[in-house]
């Protein structure tokens, strides 16, 4: 039974870091602390010293009690980092702080379509952890959580690809078609070239992915 | 040595230069380990670093007068220091470990859970339903865990050397009166509820918790799911009948609706049995469970309906004709919880249950009518003052009428009791670290119908002896009032009494689990009686004594081979009693020595299939042979049984599912029946007690109509 969730294995890859985009939106003023610590985090995290990064976000999260932010990345490098932890007790340990970060997020930034793909992930980890367990209940909550972001943002190239990602690995699985799914794929590509975050430090990901997946999987 | 270095320069390096403070310090575990990779920091500021391989961090901080430190690592609990910055140097800091994490003792002297919240489950949801012998009923899937005895012809749950009703069944900790269709004898019976709406199954075989009674020897608690995912419908269509699901959610309600109809004519038709059915086996039943949020608070109304119909005539050595059989059975199940966390850490649960069964017997020329109506209110408090210790206590109230009117052409009869029972317990968990934890509590009962008061206390107690594995002992109290059967007679009897000792090895690593289990457990107070079949003029009395104690072995493995997960349990069970009409103290008909199980899955990708393997044996069972001095004094011979099934995933949301049970067409033999009278060479003739049917085969199609068309029934098979 086990195998019946490992197609959703197949599929999820770690997010593709993207560098944040350095352009600041008043350049020429002095960066505030805010900025100051963010960057400083990025720039960590590009240097793979992704527990670092992770504990600046969880400073900054905890002097800016009001952004969701810094939350968001504190969860989500404890979601990537657990796809390729091996050790159950410090995998779970992981999950259970991103899930307590998501839930703070959560409270200050609620129907957030990142957010709800975070969560997700989330599941999904939890599915590839032990898929006997969890499969059935966290693929069922997964796909009603990209129904929801989708809803709440259709034109979200990065929610496009994230929905798309996932039911491209079950049709893969039962060896259907995934066409359907390529023009969610290029659709999601041509977005991302008009695309602009909501607000300097947002999410930015998602673009050289929705790539590999067209170069990989829709020729 | 560099630990050495860097406090030297520490020391030696002026680090005082416009206001600027510095912060530094060692971060421990409680063995002194350095820990890696820690945050600290000053609450509310930017200012903070991470300890390195030794433990020490530095940093420096702008911040001035009193500040609050924060120190927090994945599994440690958060440490907190407030102090003026100034003084925030060569801290010396001990992180506790967090005991809400994985690696924390859990009590699991005489309990096996199913379901995602447990930290140790044996079994995990789908086994339920996926276990070959089991059919789709979770107490099948039940009877292949240690600590059962298999007694094939009754179906129900016989656990330790105990008779079925020494079992309670709890749905959200509200207890289920009547948790079995009734039958007749040899046809095995089927628990009412189906496994669709639960998500959460803990078992337990001994040891249990001061919230549950009027159980002699063990308890199965249901726990309906909280909040359905999605929006799916459920349709199967089955050899023997067809189902529909439906499950509908709304804002901050849901609805999920389950029907099925089982009709087994078709199939005696094609495939008689030894039975001579007049009437085969239909049943329908209807469940609903409906989930509003209120607030912080979750409402849970679940109601089951069911009505079953058959008509029989059964060999008898007595009786050429054979005997006729004929019931019919109604039952109505509501239960209601509300749970919610309340302020300061204190959790509310209060909920009830209503009961109404109404059955109708006929054997031969007699009819029998029996009503039960049945509840139950229940109300406790949690308080968790910390992560270390939580308090639990609460009240609840059963309340049983029970009337039955006897009818035979020349005799007629009316019997009833109300019987009320006041309860209440309080227990404490404390867990003294990752390695030590102690539950403690006490239960009291006060019966009005024995007028009769009881006091259980109950403990138990878990040690990590290694990174995986742990030991836990239980000890207990049990009591519970002897059956509807009895009391429809006598109101002069008392509660009936156990004992419980238990000492349980667990090992726990890479998808292996192992158990060992050795137990005894005392009876006393059980009812007696001098009369082969009680009745009104029946002398009842509480003189009888018993014991069982044993060995349980359980071994789960979905690591060693590839796509094979596979389980055995094994128990060995030694007891005797003297109950009831026994004239000596024996070992009972439903009890034997040796019980072993073996259940494999394989999960083929290619076929997209997964094949079921499920292999039972046990021992014989005690019988009375009555051509030798003796009772129960033969033992029938060897229970074996195989059992295949094949789920097929036709796609995402379409099954076929097929099952053969005792594939192998073993005869299997539950005992014998011989006649009143001997024979003209004072011989008592006999006749075996075989199954209706050696084997079993069905065949269904299951398909699930979901929005985001990935969800299927598997779960349900």
């Amino acid at each position: 039974m086990q195998n019946v969730v490992t197609y959703l294995i197949i599929f999820f890859t770690a997010i593709v870091m993207q560098a944040q985009t350095e352009n600041t939106v008043n350049a020429d003023a002095a960066p505030t602390k805010y900025q100051q610590g963010m960057r400083k985090a990025f720039q960590l995290w590009q240097e793979d010293k992704s527990w670092d990064a992770a504990n600046v976000f969880e400073r900054i999260a905890s002097a800016e009690p009001d952004n969701w932010l810094p939350l968001y990345y504190v969860a989500q490098i404890n979601v990537i980092n657990s796809f390729t932890e091996k050790d159950a007790t410090k995998l779970k340990a992981q999950l259970d702080k991103a899930q307590d970060f998501l839930n703070q997020a959560t409270t200050l930034s609620k129907d957030n379509p990142d957010l709800l793909v975070l969560q997700a992930q989330l599941y999904t980890a939890w599915i590839v952890f032990d898929g006997q367990q969890y499969g059935m209940t966290y693929s069922a909550k997964a796909s009603e959580l990209y129904n929801k972001a989708l809803a709440l943002a259709p034109n979200n190239p990065r929610i496009i690809l994230a929905k798309a990602e996932w039911d491209m690995g079950g049709a893969k699985y039962f060896g259907q078609s995934v066409e359907p799914y390529c023009k969610d794929i290029q659709r999601a590509i041509d977005l991302f070239a008009t695309f602009k975050p909501a607000g300097e430090f947002y999410p930015t990901y998602g673009e050289e992915r929705a790539k590999q997946i067209q170069a990989e999987s829709c020729k | 040595m560099k630990i050495f270095t860097i406090t030297f320069l520490a020391i030696l390096l002026p680090f005082h230069f416009f206001g600027q403070n510095t912060v530094s310090g060692t971060v421990k575990d409680n063995n002194g380990t350095p820990i890696f990779g820690a945050n600290v920091y000053l609450e509310g500021t930017y200012d903070g670093s991470t300890s390195d391989d030794n433990g020490m961090f530095s940093f420096e901080t702008s911040e001035t007068g009193t500040q609050t430190l924060t120190i927090s690592y994945v599994s440690f609990e958060p440490f907190k220091l407030t102090d003026d910055v100034s003084k925030m140097k060569n801290l010396k800091i001990e992180l506790r470990e967090d005991v809400n994490s994985l690696e924390t003792v859990t009590i699991s002297a005489g309990s096996f859970s199913a379901g995602d919240n447990s930290k140790i489950s044996v079994l995990k949801p789908l086994d339920i339903v996926t276990t070959a012998s089991a059919l789709g009923d979770f107490v099948g899937a039940l009877q292949t865990l240690p600590g059962t005895t298999t007694v094939a012809e009754d179906g129900r749950l016989f656990v330790r050397g105990g008779d079925a009703g020494e079992t309670q069944i709890f749905i959200d900790g509200i207890r289920v009166f009547t948790p079995y269709s009734p039958t007749t004898n040899n046809v095995p019976t089927r628990g009412r509820y189906s496994p669709f709406l639960f998500d959460g199954i803990t078992f337990s075989t001994g040891g249990y918790s001061a919230e549950y009674g009027q159980a002699l020897s063990s308890v199965l608690l249901l726990n309906t799911i909280d909040e359905p995912t999605q929006e799916k419908t459920d349709i199967g269509i089955m050899s023997v009948g067809g189902a529909l699901g439906h499950t509908e959610k709304w804002e901050k309600s849901s609805l999920s609706l389950n029907a099925s109809y089982i009709n087994l004519a078709p199939y005696i038709a094609i495939l008689p049995d030894r039975n001579d059915w007049q009437k085969p086996f239909e049943t329908a039943s209807g469940e609903a469970v409906f989930r509003q949020k209120i607030g912080d608070g979750l409402l849970k109304i679940y109601g089951a309906f069911d009505t079953s119909d058959f008509e029989l005539t059964q060999e008898d050595i007595n009786q050429p004709e054979g005997t006729r059989f004929k019931l019919n059975n109604k039952n109505f199940y509501t239960n209601a919880s509300f749970s919610e966390t309340l302020d300061n850490d204190w959790t509310l649960f209060a909920g009830g249950s209503y009961t109404y069964g109404n059955t109708k017997v006929g054997i031969d020329e007699a009819d029998i009518k029996d009503v039960e109506n049945s509840a139950h209110f229940k109300m406790k408090l949690n308080k968790r003052f910390s992560n270390r210790f939580k308090l639990n206590f609460g009240a609840e109230q059963f309340v049983t009428d029970f009337n039955e009117n006897y009818n035979e052409p020349n005799f007629a009869a009316k019997l009833g009791f109300n019987n009320n029972i006041s309860a209440a317990f309080t227990e404490a968990d404390i867990i003294f670290s990752r390695k030590l934890a102690l539950k403690l509590g006490v239960r009291g009962e006060y019966s009005e119908l024995f007028q009769e008061f009881t006091i259980s206390p109950r403990a138990s107690f878990a040690y990590k002896t290694g990174k995986s594995s742990q030991l836990s002992l239980a000890y207990g109290d049990f009591f519970q009032q002897p059956e509807n059967e009895i009391l429809k007679f006598t109101d002069k009897v008392e509660a009936q009494h156990t004992q419980h000792y238990i000492m349980n090895y667990q090992y726990s690593a890479n998808n292996r689990i192992f158990r060992a289990e050795v137990f005894r457990k005392q009876y006393s107070n059980l009812v007696s009686y001098n009369d082969e079949f009680p009745d009104v003029n029946t002398s009842f009395s509480n003189n009888g004594n018993g014991y069982a104690q044993g060995l349980d072995l359980f071994w789960r493995d979905n690591e060693t081979l590839k796509n094979i997960d596979y389980w055995v349990s094994y128990s060995y069970l030694d007891t005797e009693r003297k109950y009831r009409n026994y004239p000596i103290e024996a070992t009972p008909s439903f009890a034997n020595t040796h019980n072993l199980s073996l259940v494999a899955k394989y999960w083929i990708n290619d076929w997209k299939s997964q094949i079921g393997f499920s292999y039972q044996f046990a021992s014989g069972r005690p019988y009375t042979d009555l051509n030798k001095p003796g009772f129960l004094q033969e033992k029938t011979k060897s229970y074996n049984s195989l059992s295949l099934n094949w789920a097929y995933l036709i796609s995402q949301q379409k099954i076929l599912y097929v099952s053969v049970n005792n594939a192998l067409a073993t005869k299997n033999i539950n005992g014998y029946q011989y006649a009143n009278t001997p024979d003209a060479n004072g011989n008592f003739a006999r006749r075996a007690l075989r199954p209706a049917a050696d084997q079993f085969f069905f065949v269904g199609f299951f398909w699930t109509i979901s929005d985001d068309g990935k969800d299927n029934q598997l779960d349900n098979l």
